[in-house]
């Protein structure tokens, strides 16, 4: 008995070491595992190609990510009904730590995954193109942000709150919550994936990146992927500002300083001139021409129109002409709604906010085609000349009033 | 629920309960899609409430104005407020707001208010998708 355990104990080390001498050539092999990376410069501007080039394992595929250093805020309220509990989340999702430019560069021979996820248009998704193409090992960057969770309620968003602050996440689970914001953010797949990578035979592989010329400023990582373990070190490059343009950091672009001047200058001129302000105009021609996000369009151009309201209201309470009882009272009742507003500007998409303010245009023209019928017009004409009326008494009294303090001053200093 | 208003010595009687649901209606819109509520105010107090014109064109902007107020604070609490961009559309809305009133001095308004149509019902068409318009 004793002899058979001794045996076995024998054969048992025996076979342990022979194991050990099994996994002795894999260590030896492992740095030959590796990828290297190249790149043609180390500053690029707006428009320039980057030419990639590198060496992986042979017959692996290679994946590159690029990632922008500069990070945008993005906002997602999940509103798609749960296919197994049959419930609507309404999950408010934000991260602030999203890269304002991001790529994932595939290999040729992954294009036919990618064109079938390319093929369901809007409902493409990232986490599908990151499966089917393999590239999950290269979505190395958005994971490593922050993501925050509320639980959204009618009852929070008339309160002005975003919902209950949820705990959170394990990792894995904030992995693919990032996803879904990647798809906020780039909205079509070409922004984020590209399967342009050229393999070679020896294992060397070249790839092509446009920069877009609206590619935030700074610092820029790239980096190439096998698998999990095997990576090449990160490379860096810089974007370069070329003159006039500027880095836009909300909005995450970079634009031609000029243009949205011009822009602004000529709608507002346009606005004041039709008596309705820049707003209507400005905000789909920012979302058209530049493709900013709505939420950061809406967030910049309002504080803006504060500007010739408070300059109208100065005008006006210098005649007089405001009744602050009136303008207080449903003011109150405005400052409510100006409250949870900018909150649901936030809970749409970018589709839902193109639609309703659609519609509103469509209503804005509806009242303007009114303002032109002749009904109107007879009866505007006669309001018109009461006002003129009562601003030219307005005036006259702030005249009067003016100079009857003008003659109680001379009238002090004389004594 | 009536609020009587004085203005210049004539005696309103003002709908307080409409007034502030519509008002309160209009401020959620505005301040959610980023413009001013003023051609949407505008009517509702002179159809609606039934004010002439001379009383409404002040007291409007003042409502309007408490809404622009709360909804900036928002924006700029909620981290979406570009500053550069805000920058450019403030230089924007003080050059419009000199310009714009020395040339609608010039034109007939009557026509501008129908370029002006032709123009939002050009671009609401477009946010619908009715009309082609950039993804």
């Amino acid at each position: 008995m004793r002899k058979i355990v001794l045996i076995l104990a024998f054969i048992l080390i025996a076979s342990g070491t022979a194991l050990a001498q099994v996994e002795q050539p894999l260590i030896v092999e492992q740095p030959l595992e590796t990828v290297t990376i190249s790149l043609d410069k180390a500053e690029y501007k707006g428009g320039d190609t980057i030419k990639i080039e590198g060496k992986a394992p042979l017959g692996r595929p290679v994946y590159i990510e690029i990632a922008s250093e500069a990070r945008v805020q993005v906002s997602r309220l999940d509103s798609r009904r749960d296919p197994d509990t049959g419930r609507i989340p309404w999950v408010f999702y934000q991260s602030r730590d999203i890269p304002a430019l991001y790529m994932i560069l595939m290999p040729e021979v992954v294009k036919a995954g990618y064109e079938i996820e390319k093929a369901k248009g809007r409902d493409w998704s990232v986490s599908r193109t990151l499966l089917m193409t393999g590239a999950d090992v290269a979505f190395l960057t958005p994971p490593k942000g922050e993501v925050h969770r509320w639980q959204a309620s009618v009852m929070a968003t008339i309160t002005g709150s975003k919902g209950e602050r949820l705990a959170p996440m394990t990792e894995e689970m904030d992995r693919r919550r990032t996803m879904p914001l990647i798809k906020t953010r780039f909205r079509h797949i070409e922004n984020v994936f590209s399967p342009t990578i050229q393999v070679k035979e020896d294992g060397t592989f070249t790839a092509e990146f446009m920069l877009p010329n609206n590619a935030p400023s700074g610092a820029y990582t790239v980096i190439a992927v096998v698998d999990e373990d095997t990576k090449s070190a990160p490379v860096a490059f810089n974007r370069d500002l070329a003159f006039g343009q500027l880095y836009f950091p909300r909005a995450g672009q970079t634009l031609n300083a000029i243009g949205p001047f011009l822009l602004a200058v000529a709608v507002c001129t346009f606005g004041v001139t039709m008596g309705a302000g820049g707003g209507f105009i400005l905000n789909p021609l920012l979302i058209f021409i530049y493709g900013i996000p709505h939420a950061i369009v809406a967030g910049s151009v309002l504080p803006s129109v504060l500007f010739s309201q408070g300059a109208g209201i100065a005008n006006y309470t210098k005649i007089k002409f405001i009744n602050w009882k009136l303008g207080v009272g449903i003011g109150l009742a405005m400052l409510a709604g100006g409250f949870i507003g900018p909150l649901l500007t936030q809970f749409i998409t970018l589709e839902q906010f193109r639609f309703l303010f659609g519609w509103i245009l469509l209503i804005l023209a509806g009242i303007m085609v009114w303002q032109t019928t002749p009904g109107f017009l007879e009866r505007n004409k006669r309001e018109n000349a009461i006002l003129k009326e009562f601003k030219k008494k307005a005036e006259e009294a702030r005249a009067a009033r003016l100079a009857a303090m003008e003659e109680a001053k001379k009238t002090t200093e004389k004594k | 629920m009536y609020m009587h208003v004085n203005f210049w010595g004539q005696e309103f009687k003002v709908n307080m309960i409409i007034g502030c649901i519509g008002g309160f209606l209009i401020a959620v819109m505005s301040s959610m899609f980023g413009f001013g509520g003023g051609p949407f105010m505008v009517p509702l107090m002179t159809v609606i409430l039934g004010l002439p014109m001379y009383v409404v064109v002040g007291s409007s902007l003042l409502a309007i104005f408490f809404n622009t107020a709360m909804a900036s604070g928002r924006v700029i609490s909620f981290g979406n407020t570009d500053f550069l961009l805000f920058a450019f559309m403030a230089a924007g809305a003080i050059i419009g707001g000199t310009l714009g009133p020395q040339i609608a001095k010039r034109l007939n308004p009557l026509w501008v208010k129908r370029v002006a149509v032709v123009g939002l019902t050009i671009l609401g068409l477009m946010l619908i998708g009715v009309i082609p318009a950039p993804r």
